[in-house]
């Protein structure tokens, strides 16, 4: 029989679990708690509960940079990386699972690609979106981001352990490729999806070096830079900082959150599927 | 309802050709089964009925219109997969009317269908279910049900049984042989088990490494065995092949050419108990395997085994003598080298 878990063999696990979830959790406290009182955070001893807690800090930071402005451009960009980077990974990931002459090659090469940083590719980078004209766009700043290898990957090992029965099954069904995707695999591969909404959102949402460079107008800046250049016109800076961090935090938060449980069956999928 | 026709039909993948030239007529409302041993081709030529495979030459026609260029949506074929392939997120009435959202039936038709399937198949206590939800026979009857609807020209049924457990599997072909009563669609079964081709088929296709070795209904495959393949293919336990020096010269009044030419066929059901008369065979048992309704008994002749079904308590233990005689009109020849059968 299992035991219950609240039985007493639990509990030096629930311990060493509380234990290792409160030393992961006191950063962010931490950045919660500065934010709130705008303490200098190499005041001795550290206070562990604030003290007169406030909210001015958030409200600086709303009206001393266009806060509501960079959090859109920065929501846009987003949502256009994830939406293009699923329709051309999904697209790239079942292609990959058929028979086609080159296959092999192309999976080396896609592969070998991985293993180049994107610092090495930014200036041809530039120079390809410079010249489709989407520099200092929402798109422009989308742009590296539309496709990902890693997630082909895993939508392409996502597919493959569809049983091929199934998609043979679709055709006689009388579904086309696009429907054999969108019916069948798509509906099986939600971890996948999870994964790739996931990444795309902490890749594009990060963000910095590429929107530094693909953007000029101050109007089109997203979070990141705006951080950047609001610490430039900040005179003591950590308490509107901590607040500024917060707001750029909860968005990611709240995706993960509500996506936690496929996104970790997706980064394992491999593990259990062989 | 159709006919269908396989005019030299062949297939490699790559260089390696495993379909070697099909030719076969099969005719409305026939229920033709495909068995062989495994790895011979059956699926790969049910894949190319189905569209599912490209076709490297020759030509397939579904109902006298060539089919070989169309997708396997526009064959009108239905067809049912060993894993049962059902779609595991939808349930079982999204799984047997899903064919037909995609043929623009209307949905009062598409719900008729699958309660009419449903009720035939009896899996009407089920319908709302996922598969995972099913035990291996209610989704095998699902993955049945999901080709009635359609109501195509043909069923193309690959290994269908084959997942399942032996006792299942005996219930499911005497269904499926019921179904036929009720449903009587041109069929195409694949199986590799000959009891099953023998119990449904109307006429048996025996394929060997890519070719057809015969062609004929269940009596015609087991009475006049074309080659030594469809002998010990056809037939449990199979056909006994001796070289022909191994029998009294006098006994093989059928044979056309010199015994050492020639092997014989003969059934271990056809091999009798030989009374008074000088036997035709004779041996000591070595091994001796009471089924109840009868025993099966082995023994050595020229060097090989040879198996005999016996009335039980003819023999009992090993070592005893065998003493065997048979119906010349039960001994089949076939060219020692070639395999092929001597007609007599
Ligand atoms: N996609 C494929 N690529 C290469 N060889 C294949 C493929 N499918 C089947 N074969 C080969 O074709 C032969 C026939 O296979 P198959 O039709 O599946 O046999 P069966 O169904 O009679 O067991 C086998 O030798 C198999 O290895
Ligand atoms: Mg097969």
């Amino acid at each position: 029989m299992r035991r219950s878990p609240g039985s007493p063999a639990h509990w030096p696990r629930h311990v060493i679990m509380i234990v290792v979830c409160f030393l992961m959790l006191v950063p962010f406290y931490w950045v919660i708690k500065t934010s709130l009182t705008g303490e200098n955070i190499y005041a001795w001893p550290p206070r562990i509960i604030p003290v007169d807690p406030h909210l001015f800090n958030y409200v600086d930071v709303w009206y001393m940079i266009p806060f509501a402005r960079y959090l859109l451009n920065s929501v846009i960009v987003t949502a256009m990386a994830i939406a293009g980077s699923l329709l051309f990974n999904v697209a790239a990931g079942y292609a990959l699972t058929r028979h086609f002459p080159g296959r092999r090659w192309i999976v080396v090469l896609l592969l070998s690609c991985m293993l180049i940083p994107f610092q090495a590719t930014i200036i041809p980078a530039y120079l390809v979106t410079s010249w489709l004209g989407v520099l200092d766009t929402w798109l422009g700043v989308a742009l590296p981001l539309l496709s990902t290898i890693i997630c082909i990957f895993i939508f392409k090992a996502s597919f493959e352990a569809v049983p091929p029965s199934l998609i043979d099954a679709a055709r006689v069904d009388g579904l086309g490729e696009w429907r054999i995707v969108t019916r069948i695999l798509l509906p099986l591969s939600k971890s996948a999806i999870a994964t790739n909404v996931i990444l795309t959102f902490i890749w594009s949402w990060n963000s910095f070096l590429w929107p530094l460079i693909a953007i000029r107008s101050p109007d089109m800046q997203t979070l990141p830079l705006g951080l950047a250049r609001f610490l430039s016109v900040m005179e003591d800076t950590t308490g509107a900082l901590f607040a500024f961090v917060v707001l750029v935090l909860i968005p990611g938060l709240a995706i993960f959150l509500m996506a936690q449980k496929e996104f970790i069956r997706g980064l394992t999928s491999g593990a259990t599927k062989g | 309802m159709a006919g269908l026709s396989l005019r030299s039909v062949k297939k490699s993948f790559g260089d390696v050709e495993v379909v070697h030239g099909v030719d076969l007529e099969i005719v409305d409302r026939e229920f033709v089964v495909f068995v062989g041993p495994s790895g011979c081709g059956k699926s790969t030529l049910l894949r190319m009925i189905a569209g599912l495979e490209d076709i490297t030459a020759g030509e397939i026609a579904i109902d006298g219109r060539v089919v070989n260029e169309l997708d396997p949506k526009d064959r009108d074929i239905a067809m049912v997969f060993q894993d049962y392939a059902l779609y595991p997120h939808m349930t079982v009435f999204e799984n047997m009317a899903f064919s037909l959202r995609y043929r623009g039936i209307e949905r009062g038709e598409i719900r008729r269908r699958v309660d009419e399937a449903a009720r035939i198949l009896d899996i009407e206590p089920y319908i709302a279910r996922m598969p995972r939800q099913l035990s291996g026979g209610q989704r095998q009857r699902v993955a049945m049900g999901r080709a009635i609807v359609r109501d195509p020209k043909v069923f193309l049924f690959d290994e269908p049984l084959s997942n399942l457990d032996a006792k299942l599997r005996v219930q499911m072909r005497t269904e499926i042989k019921r179904l036929r009563e009720r449903v009587a669609t041109t069929t195409i079964y694949v199986t590799h088990d000959q009891v099953e081709a023998m119990t449904l088929a109307d006429r048996i296709v025996i394929l060997n490494h890519g070719r057809i070795e015969q062609i004929g209904t269940p009596e015609d495959v087991y009475d006049r065995p074309a080659s030594t393949f469809v002998a010990g293919f056809i037939g449990a336990p199979p056909m006994n092949l001796l070289p022909a020096t191994a029998l009294p010269a006098e006994r093989l009044s059928g044979a056309r050419r010199p015994p050492q030419d020639l092997l014989v066929g003969v059934r271990p059901e056809h091999l009798v108990w030989a009374a008074g008369e000088t036997p035709l065979i004779e041996g000591n048992a070595s091994v001796v395997e009471p089924l109840g309704s009868d025993t099966l008994v082995s023994l050595d002749v020229a060097g090989q085994a040879l198996v005999v079904r016996l009335p039980p308590r003819i023999v009992r233990r090993r070592g005893e003598a065998v003493r065997l005689t048979a119906d010349p009109a039960n001994l089949h020849f076939f060219d020692r080298t070639t395999g092929i059968r001597q007609t007599q």
